[in-house]
């Protein structure tokens, strides 16, 4: 395990020096939720800057309020913050306009990366988990080159890999390890999921889009 | 490590859109005649279709450059500029440099098969005079991986090496270019007649990235008046190809056992954009209500009032580069006009609005209007019900399903939606270097001028704006002044350009007062007074019909102008040359990406005709296309060229950089402009700009939308 351990260094490195500007000046989440509620209500106010590095402590004590995420193909580490809630799905952005949308921790969309991953279904891969493993059907939807969305149907097969450790910021946390290998007419991915016992995703290797390739997320 | 390596062992993902109609491992090789070929001879494979292929190709005797598209998977054409020496006559003179425009198509026949070679017939040069000018038919057979092997018979210029007596009966007399003739004439007639003579060769690629061609070549550059002055002696020619990345292929050639070639081909594909989807920063997400928000009646004007939504919004579209331009809210509706200076798709700019309007907009407000404005007029409205935006968002079908339920409609009257008031300055200013090409330059060549560029800018109010631009040219040579202003009874109106500004001192490049307006529904109108171009000035009116949701739109020009004098100062004394012009055009988006037009009217040396345009238009912004204009004018008392014709490219700037803007990059070719058909360049022309935020060009880029 010493990769996730050497990695997620680097991902704290890189975040930090990436997150100079600050989160909360630079990430359009961020500056739209500042002025939305500030100047509607008259009270237009500075937002507190964000943390320029959000350090292990501040990540670890607050819960639910970081993502971690190496965009592999770009090579990118980000810290992301959650920007917005749409029912069960939550968006997140990072210091330089990446957003990446989730459903209980499954990638639906991302926006600021090339052919993003413009909408997608979740719901059948997390009944499939939660069962201990089955079929899905996925449909993605891509941005292509000619501004058209080109739509995927997926067929995916999720399997339990048995239990492993997830070793992250000094903390071992015990999963679940899922597999799921997905089938369309285009396009072919495997993404991993480690889900821990209360069924919450701890971390995930999700393929998101031909373009920006896979994404390693880690959630706090 | 076990992750580890199942993590890289599906790194190789095979993440691949779209499929290839034929299989074709070897690329394709380009002549230098910038096509798909050999060396000088072409081959019947083609490239992948929306290829567009620049190339450029020296010899001594013998510079060309050469864009090539691949319209349909089957048919391409080129439009090539060449610097050649050509016999004089007698030939024992040679007319060293001329300038000379051809253009060429080429049509596969079939697709080739296991044991089937590709068939495929093309023109090379086929206007007069054709220096080049050649027919062929022509098989090509890949046999593996690596060699293909191409045969043919060619006409014309490719028929001049041990040529036998044409096999189509009937067809074995060709004629001669008489200089007499007027050039630029499709040259039908030359077409397949005479001798013809076989062609052949071989490619042989190596690796992925060196090649070898051999070819023996059926044109045998005879000493004939008005043919290159090239040395034809030796059928064989010998190259060597070199691609260091895909899309270039560099290639170093013996021609003819006396001569060494070198060239450069640069290829991209429209359907491939480098910068792919665009690397633009996310939007904002969607701020959605709650299910009691949602059931909300009434706006709470106390804790959200109207000034402070205006505000919000005009500071929210900012971050976006858009401009709030209008905006009118009630207890269930919302409207918002805004300017968009940065997306290339409007649709794109439509949806940050929407996204922007979801953050601040009261929770009773179930219905989004927005609408685009442009040149200070408002050009559609499209209708969201703002659960609709709240539902779909990242949800698969969401765009589909978005664009199936707005409500595309006329924009509302120009002063019905309360203005908002904006801090942009009323004056603006900039100072930039330019660079033009002048096809048509006083001697029939390319004429480069460069320099620098004052423009300024006053609104004084949306709709009514005052422009001007000086320009220093840094590197234009002074020409001799014209000594006659009319040749055989047609005043020359395009063919002196080359004497305007070329003193020396600063030149008024334009200065014109111009207003837009809606002076009905589907209408849209323009007036504009000044001085119009480089070479006229005077008033400038016109009218256009376009509905937002039909592909068809009507509109009608009409100009009183006169002519300028050379020194682009303010006078109109010099040639005492006015002219009522003006037109009545049609347009129709055929669909698929075919856009046409036809113009029918007086044109600037007062004579009638009509303009054909047609464009092929790619959805993420590639345009090629080309034009034509016939007059009553003979094709003898037109000036060079017979006609006006050209072709003409342009590629979005976000094609390449990823980064939206709505900057882009284009170039015309044409063939030797005349006096007649020439029409006034005056900007703002209507359909170019309404069109973009009409139904049609918003669907084309809806996908964007939701970015």
């Amino acid at each position: 395990m010493t990769y996730n351990i050497k990695h997620i260094f680097w991902g704290v490195i890189l975040s930090g020096l990436s997150a100079c500007g600050s989160i909360g000046d630079d990430g359009v989440g961020a500056q739209v939720a500042d002025l939305a509620v500030g100047i509607v209500t008259g009270r237009a106010t500075q937002a507190a800057p964000a943390p320029a590095l959000a350090s292990q402590e501040e990540i670890l004590s607050n819960p639910s309020n970081f993502m971690r995420v190496n965009i592999r193909d770009l090579d990118r580490w980000a810290t992301m913050v959650p920007a917005a809630t749409n029912g069960s799905r939550v968006t997140w952005v990072d210091s330089e306009n990446i957003t990446i949308t989730v459903e209980g921790g499954i990638v639906v969309a991302t926006r600021g990366m090339p052919r993003d991953l413009m909408g997608a279904s979740a719901t059948q891969t997390l009944a499939a988990i939660r069962a201990g493993g089955g079929e899905a059907q996925r449909t993605h939807e891509f941005l292509d080159d000619n501004d058209q969305i080109a739509q995927e149907l997926l067929q995916c097969s999720i399997v339990s890999k048995g239990s492993d450790t997830v070793n992250r910021l000094g903390q071992s946390l015990d999963s679940q390890q899922y597999e799921e290998v997905c089938v369309g007419t285009g396009l072919q991915l495997t993404n991993i999921y480690w889900v821990n016992g209360a069924g919450r995703m701890l971390r995930s290797l999700q393929a998101v889009s031909p373009g920006a390739g896979y994404v390693q997320i880690d959630v706090f | 490590m076990k992750q580890k390596a199942a993590f890289f062992a599906i790194s190789a993902l095979p993440l691949a859109f779209g499929t290839t109609t034929y299989a074709q491992d070897i690329p394709i090789n380009y002549s230098l005649f910038g096509t798909p070929g050999l060396l000088e001879m072409p081959s019947a494979h083609t490239a992948p279709e929306g290829t567009l292929a620049t190339s450029l190709s020296y010899q001594e005797g013998l510079i060309r450059a050469t864009a090539t598209f691949q319209l349909t998977n089957r048919l391409s054409a080129s439009a090539r500029y060449s610097i050649v020496d050509v016999y004089d006559d007698p030939t024992t003179n040679i007319l060293s440099d001329e300038f000379e425009r051809s253009f060429d198509f080429h049509y596969r026949l079939n697709n080739e098969g296991a044991f089937l070679p590709a068939f495929a017939v093309g023109v090379r040069d086929m206007f007069t005079p054709g220096r080049f000018g050649s027919e062929y038919v022509v098989a090509t057979k890949s046999i593996g991986d690596n060699l293909t092997v191409t045969g043919g018979i060619g006409w014309g210029a490719m028929g001049t090496r041990d040529g036998f007596s044409n096999p189509f009966s009937g067809l074995d007399e060709r004629p001669v270019f008489d200089d007499a003739d007027s050039d630029g004439q499709l040259a039908s007639d030359y077409w397949f007649r005479g001798d013809a003579a076989a062609f052949g060769g071989l490619t042989y690629q190596f690796n992925e990235r060196w090649g070898a061609v051999a070819e023996y070549s059926s044109i045998a550059y005879p000493e004939a008046s008005g043919s290159p002055a090239l040395d034809g002696t030796s059928p064989y020619n010998f190259g060597v190809t070199y691609r260091p990345r895909p899309g270039v292929q560099l290639s170093l050639a013996s021609l003819y056992g006396s001569e060494v070639a070198l060239s450069g081909t640069f290829t991209l594909n429209a359907n491939n954009r480098p910068a792919m989807s665009g690397i633009d920063a996310a939007p904002a997400p969607i701020k959605a209500r709650s299910a009691a928000e949602r059931n909300e009646q009434t706006w709470d004007r106390t804790t959200a009032p109207e000034a402070g939504l205006r505000a919000a919004l005009t500071a929210l579209l900012e971050i976006e580069g858009l401009t709030l331009t209008g905006l009118e809210v009630t207890d269930t509706t919302a409207r918002v006009r805004y300017t968009n200076g940065r997306y290339r798709s409007d649709a794109q700019a439509m949806g940050r609005v929407a996204r922007m309007m979801t953050q601040v907009m009261p929770n009773s407000v179930q219905t989004f209007t927005v609408e685009p404005q442009k040149r200070g007029i408002p050009v559609s409205a499209v209708t969201f019900a703002r659960s609709d935006l709240e539902d779909l968002e990242n949800r698969p079908g969401a765009a589909a399903a978005l664009y199936q339920r707005a409500e595309f409609a006329d924009a509302g009257r120009v002063d019905s939606v309360p203005a908002a008031q904006t801090d942009d300055p009323r004056f603006s200013w900039g100072l930039g270097p330019y660079l033009t090409i002048n096809p048509f330059g006083s001697n029939g060549s390319v004429a480069l001028d460069t320099g620098l560029s004052l423009r300024g800018r006053y609104e004084f109010s949306p709709r009514l704006v005052a422009s001007g631009a000086i320009v220093q040219s840094i590197v234009k040579a002074d020409a001799d002044d014209p000594t006659e202003a009319t040749s055989n009874g047609i005043h020359k109106v395009r063919t002196n350009g080359s004497f305007y500004g070329d003193d020396g001192v600063p030149v008024l490049q334009n200065l014109t007062l111009s207003y837009f307006g809606r002076p009905g529904n589907n209408l849209y109108s323009r007036a504009t007074v000044g001085y119009l171009e480089r070479m006229y000035g005077g008033i400038s009116t016109e009218l256009l019909w376009k509905p937002v949701d039909s592909p068809f739109g009507l509109g009608g020009e009409l100009n009183y102008i006169a002519q300028r004098n050379t020194d682009m100062a303010f006078g109109f004394d010099e040639f005492e040359y006015d002219v009522v012009t003006g037109h009545l055009s049609a347009y129709y988006d055929l669909g698929n990406g075919i856009h046409t037009q036809l113009d029918v009217g007086r044109y600037l040396a007062g004579d009638w005709g009509a303009t054909v345009s047609i464009d092929r238009e790619y959805d993420n912004g590639v345009r090629i296309g080309a034009y034509f204009t016939q007059t009553e004018i003979s094709y003898d008392d037109f000036g060079d060229g017979s006609y006006n014709k050209g072709v003409r490219i342009s590629i979005p700037q976000d094609f390449f950089t990823g980064q939206p803007t709505r900057r882009s990059y284009g170039t015309t070719i044409r063939t030797r402009s005349g006096d007649g058909g020439a029409q006034l360049e005056v900007d703002g022309r209507l359909y170019g700009i309404v069109r973009d935020a009409h139904t049609s060009d918003l669907k084309d880029t809806w996908g964007r939308f939701w970015r």
